[in-house]
């Protein structure tokens, strides 16, 4: 079971309605309290930024006319070139600085530094990953963006209860099978099989972090598969078997689906946000905590 | 790592208890990172620069700290900033201001006009000498950051 007609069937029977995808460019900036002064030296490049309407800090890029990752503001980590729906999972959360936070599949780091932005570069990010090419990307987005508060470990997200820490805030941006939006390949490169095997390591990743969330803590999940094995399937079997609530976010999206194909999920489901592509990827997010929901 | 902020004609302090070895590499840590840190960490803190075959290569979060030190600067104007960063030597012409000394061999920061710093070089010719020709000669930009990941 694969290719475009068998997966495009799919997206209609969980109600896509095909409209025009046409994902645009999109910056965040990494200076926030000065983020007009950066805005405006960016314009006097010949940059057109517009501001993306549910970011506090993201830009979309108007007809770039060169390399947006060639300028010296960007070597010098003023922003990062970042997809405007991979920038909503790290706003969920409730507080950030001081905290002691995971970024459980952290490479190649744009989350991870956005997390420390947000941070103001206190408190402390574990972040984990577990190729060595990945980590060094890693590695490069952390020094050029002048992140400080952050321990890197080359290690499993299965395996994060080794570092024997427990967190307040857990961010699981997990590997998924990605969509047709990033990859053009992506038809003729996925099968279900595939996508089924993405849910199952993506549940031994929850269940992981489950185990080393403290108690007040916040564990926000995303993906940018389309698939809902890996989505509000995977979220449904994490309420039902990890003790989870899905907490109401408000933030760009539609609802989590409730009903799909034929299977009843639990009603707090529709409290993830599932994005269909358009301006942005594909894209699904929620945030979790242990005890009763909001 | 000391003798390498020398070259700037300033001196760091740094609190050796919060430096940590990984491999070749430096690390700087604060007090509450230190008490996250375990000893397989691949990267911690603020990455200072390494060894390789007997010498140091600074990293640029170092070098922004030798920036904030009365050393030797030199600001550079628009266009000569994305030239250093393409991996360019600078000519006198493109230089706006010198901070320091500056003399002959010695190393000295490229700054842009927002005091960001862009690298370093050597300075190859006098101060007072003459109009033409390369004033600073590049040893590390940031256009390193596009060539690593090649």
């Amino acid at each position: 079971m694969s290719g475009k007609e068998f997966f495009m069937n799919r997206y209609s029977e969980l109600g896509w309605k095909n409209e025009e995808v046409k994902p645009r460019q999109a910056i965040r900036i990494n200076t926030p309290d000065r983020a007009s002064a950066v805005v405006e030296r960016l314009s006097s490049l010949g940059l057109e930024l517009e501001k993306i309407p549910f970011l506090e800090n993201g830009y979309w890029i108007c007809k770039p006319k060169f390399s947006i990752g060639a300028t010296p503001e960007y070597l010098l980590g003023l922003y990062s070139i970042q997809e405007a729906a991979s920038q909503i999972p790290v706003t969920l959360f409730t507080e950030l600085k001081e905290k002691v936070i995971l970024d459980a599949c952290a490479a190649p780091g744009g989350k991870t530094v956005q997390l420390a932005v947000l941070m103001y570069n206190t408190g402390v990010i574990i972040a984990l990953d577990v190729r060595k090419k990945r980590l060094r990307a890693l590695s490069n987005q952390l020094e050029r963006c002048h992140v400080k508060n952050t321990i890197v470990y080359r290690l499993d997200a299965t395996l994060a209860r080794k570092l024997d820490i427990r967190f307040d805030c857990i961010l699981l941006d997990v590997p998924c099978s990605g969509n047709f939006v990033i990859d053009k390949h992506w038809f003729s490169r996925r099968t279900i099989k595939d996508v089924g095997k993405n849910a199952a390591a993506q549940r031994r990743i929850l269940a992981e972090a489950t185990g080393i969330l403290k108690d007040q803590g916040e564990i926000v999940y995303s993906t940018c598969s389309l698939e809902p094995e890996e989505d509000e399937f995977n979220i449904d079997w994490a309420v039902n078997n990890l003790n989870l609530k899905v907490q109401k976010i408000n933030c760009f999206g539609e609802k989590g689906l409730t009903d799909i194909f034929d299977q009843k999920l639990d009603d707090a489901i529709q409290n993830c946000r599932r994005i269909w592509p358009g301006q942005t990827q594909g894209f699904f997010v929620c945030k979790l905590k242990r005890g009763s929901s909001d | 790592m000391d003798a390498f902020v020398r070259h700037f004609q300033t001196k760091i302090r740094f609190n050796k208890d919060l430096i940590l070895k990984s491999q070749n590499r430096y690390f700087l840590l604060n007090q509450e990172l230190k008490g996250f840190i375990a000893k397989d960490f691949y990267y911690a803190g603020v990455y200072l620069g390494k060894d390789k075959s007997g010498r140091f290569y600074s990293s640029f979060n170092l070098l922004e700290m030798i920036a904030k030190k009365d050393s030797n600067k030199v600001i550079v104007n628009k266009k000569t900033e994305w030239l250093f960063v393409c991996g360019r030597d600078i000519f006198r012409k493109g230089i706006l201001r010198l901070i320091g000394p500056n003399k002959r061999n010695y190393y000295t920061l490229v700054l842009n006009q927002y005091n960001e710093c862009l690298g370093f070089g050597k300075i190859v010719s006098e101060v007072a000498g003459e109009e033409e020709g390369i004033f600073v000669k590049n040893i590390l930009d940031l256009g390193d950051f596009l060539r690593r990941e090649k």
